[in-house]
């Protein structure tokens, strides 16, 4: 898959009572931004339980508490990548690697994509409404 | 004055990693009201007295604040450490441009609304007025990274 462009998960639905969550993803990479306290710590909690199942098992997940995040990173191959606190957490070497590593599809909870090759389709707002959790352009 | 400092550091008088370092000493420090207004105002959480909270997605502790959340206490909390706001979403940015005697780190401009008459000292030197004043110390900045080359 080298050099293609490829997409893990155009969708990742599922249910945490009350909560419904139905992610649309349209770009390989996906920053989520947007306010703070609008739940995107809550989502990564919730992914680090998704992962687990069959169905999500490419889900691989950094945070601030991950040891060495660009090794273990590099590793990464036919995933998908979520990373939390990128903001403070991705240097140049990650922002290349994320570039250039197609076989991997990308979330990063970040409002900086100053060095990513994003589109207008990348930029994104969690939206809680009626209990169903999705992902909105942001504007 | 509001100090923003453009250039990391480390150093013990730096907050880089909120998260790590609300959970280890901000909050096990005691929360006056102001605080647990702006918990309220920024994750719409309730704070108990045993520092639980009860938000939109459910009941956690304090340690389940949102980063932009704990920044913000990070920064009133220790009004003498350089804090890095680089996780706050413009609803937090928003507030700590309201507040006086603090400082931030912050490695590029941001879109914020910066009330007209905030007085903002750049890297211990330059002093500016508002948002106008902080837009155009960083359109000059870019001019001179560009420079630089950086």
């Amino acid at each position: 898959m080298k050099g293609e462009k490829q997409m893990i998960y155009k969708n990742i639905t599922f249910k945490a009572d009350p909560f419904s969550y139905d992610l649309v993803l349209e770009d390989r990479i996906t920053l989520v931004g947007g306010d703070s306290g609008t739940g995107k710590t809550v989502l990564y909690e919730m992914l680090e339980d998704l992962r687990l199942t069959d169905e999500y098992k490419a889900i691989k997940l950094f945070n601030y508490k991950s040891d060495n995040l660009l090794e273990a990173i590099k590793q990464c191959r036919d995933s998908f990548i979520v990373i939390d606190n990128a903001d403070i957490l991705i240097n140049d070497e990650v922002r290349r690697f994320i570039n250039f590593e197609f076989s991997n599809q990308y979330m990063l909870f970040s409002r900086n994509c100053d060095g990513l090759n994003v589109s207008d389709k990348s930029f994104k707002v969690l939206k809680l409404d009626s209990n169903r959790i999705t992902l909105e352009e942001e504007l | 004055m509001i100090d923003i400092y453009t250039e990391k550091k480390d150093s013990k008088d730096w907050i880089l990693q909120n998260d790590l370092y609300f959970n280890l000493n901000t909050s096990n420090e005691e929360m006056s009201q102001n605080e647990i207004n702006l918990i309220q105002q920024v994750d719409e959480a309730k704070l108990t007295q045993a520092k639980r909270i009860e938000t939109k997605y459910g009941l956690g502790t304090i340690r389940n604040l949102s980063s932009g959340c704990k920044t913000l206490l990070n920064i009133v909390k220790h009004p003498d450490k350089v804090v890095c706001v680089e996780e706050c979403g413009p609803n937090v940015l928003k507030i700590i441009f309201t507040m006086d005697n603090i400082k931030i780190y912050m490695s590029r401009p941001t879109l914020v609304d910066i009330p007209g008459d905030a007085k903002i000292r750049f890297n211990d030197s330059d002093i500016m007025t508002g948002s106008k004043g902080y837009n155009a110390w960083w359109s000059k900045e870019y001019e001179r990274r560009e420079a630089d080359d950086l």
